[in-house]
């Protein structure tokens, strides 16, 4: 009964038109939007491979330029977190100068934050726990894909997360305290 | 004018008529100058390939303006793509391809889209434009009424002859779930073209 059903039901099926005339004439709208200027043929993957070219050339350049112009050294403390060494498919880590002052920072926040109210302390760690994280899987995931541009990415946008949240809870403004060597 | 430019009579040509050679070997010739961005050739293809590409949009969305909406999107991303084309399989099939992804792509978008899309297939059903007769008629209405991974599946495998391989990879879905899905589906139009007195 069941085949019998499926059978005539195939049969009918093919027997349904496969082409159907569209009630109105489709070609102008498609054609002005062939013609449509500007019309990118990039695909994502190209526009996020240029997005980190960008976005690792203008950071490199900004922060060459606060370098060169900033003659008070960094003050170099010892680390009182080991964070984990960021890897950029292979290609790239974070530098020592990088390193020492995100320790800097992360020092002067543990003060910062003992003078914070309980709350407003446990809310800023509960942050840069998040971040790291993030850090921590977005590494996992690149030491698989290593080429993964997109990944690339939104690595560097966390360490920047990470720089951004430190300098406003420290209330510092250290030209320095950009990524300068990755 | 456009077989001319072609060598006719090569061996796909068999056992098709003067008037079959003739379209393939002006579609041949379309879609090399379509490779080279000439627009007039892209229109003769458009022509020549709009009825089954809209057929199929409207049996997958059920819905006519949706249906225009998903073949004219899928028209213009095989424009973009059309140096892409190598021939690997049919044009048609290349473009039932994209034009499948032109409805899913549609589909993703959001749920108030679909409730939209829900909204106007009631008001405008989709039997007012597929040509369907008698109960050809109930069942096209009938497949309008399955769900959506059923419904993919049926059209693209029962009505236009893919196999699950096929349709599934269209789809981006394993073929074992095709055959799933169109079990699924005739258990589905079973149970309402009986209840409808429905004899195929």
């Amino acid at each position: 009964m069941t085949q019998e059903f499926d059978d005539k039901l195939d049969r009918a099926a093919r027997q349904l038109a496969t082409e159907v005339a569209p009630q109105r004439d489709l070609w102008p709208d498609i054609a002005s939007a062939m013609a449509a200027p500007g019309r990118s043929r990039w695909t994502p993957m190209f526009a996020q491979a240029a997005a980190v070219v960008l976005l690792v050339g203008a950071s490199s350049a900004i922060t060459y330029v606060a370098v060169k112009n900033d003659q008070a050294p960094v003050v170099s403390i010892e680390p009182q977190l080991v964070f984990e060494q960021a890897s950029f498919g292979g290609n790239y880590h974070l530098g020592p100068d990088f390193q020492a002052a995100r320790n800097g920072l992360r020092a002067e926040l543990d003060a910062e934050l003992a003078r914070l109210s309980p709350e407003a302390s446990a809310d800023i760690r509960a942050n840069l726990d998040q971040i790291h994280t993030a850090i921590a899987d977005i590494n996992k995931v690149l030491e698989q894909e290593p080429g993964n541009a997109l990944l690339q990415q939104k690595l560097l946008r966390a360490y920047t997360e990470e720089l951004s949240l430190l300098n406003r809870v420290g209330g510092l403004t250290r030209d320095v305290m950009m990524r300068n060597d990755i | 004018m456009e077989a001319l430019l072609t060598v006719a009579g090569s061996d796909y040509s068999r056992g098709m008529t003067s008037a079959d050679t003739d379209k393939v070997t002006d579609e041949e010739a379309w879609i090399r100058r379509a490779k080279r961005s000439d627009a007039q050739a892209f229109e003769a293809l458009y022509r020549l390939h709009v009825g089954k590409v809209y057929g199929l949009c409207l049996r997958m969305t059920g819905n006519v303006s949706e249906a225009e909406d998903c073949t004219q999107e899928a028209f213009i991303q095989a424009w973009n793509k059309m140096a892409r084309f190598r021939g690997d399989s049919a044009f048609s099939t290349w473009l039932h391809r994209i034009a499948v992804n032109a409805v899913l792509g549609r589909i993703r978008k959001s749920t108030r889209e679909r409730d939209r899309i829900a909204a106007v297939a009631d008001v405008e059903p989709a039997r007012v434009a597929t040509g369907d007769t008698g109960e050809l008629r109930d069942l096209a209405e009938a497949i309008d009424r399955l769900p959506e991974r059923a419904r993919h599946i049926f059209v693209l495998n029962a009505v236009y002859g893919y196999s699950h391989e096929e349709a599934a990879g269209m789809l981006g879905i394993a073929a074992g779930t095709s055959k799933a899905q169109l079990h699924r589906a005739r258990r589905l139009l079973m149970q309402q073209l009986e209840s409808e007195g429905f004899r195929v």
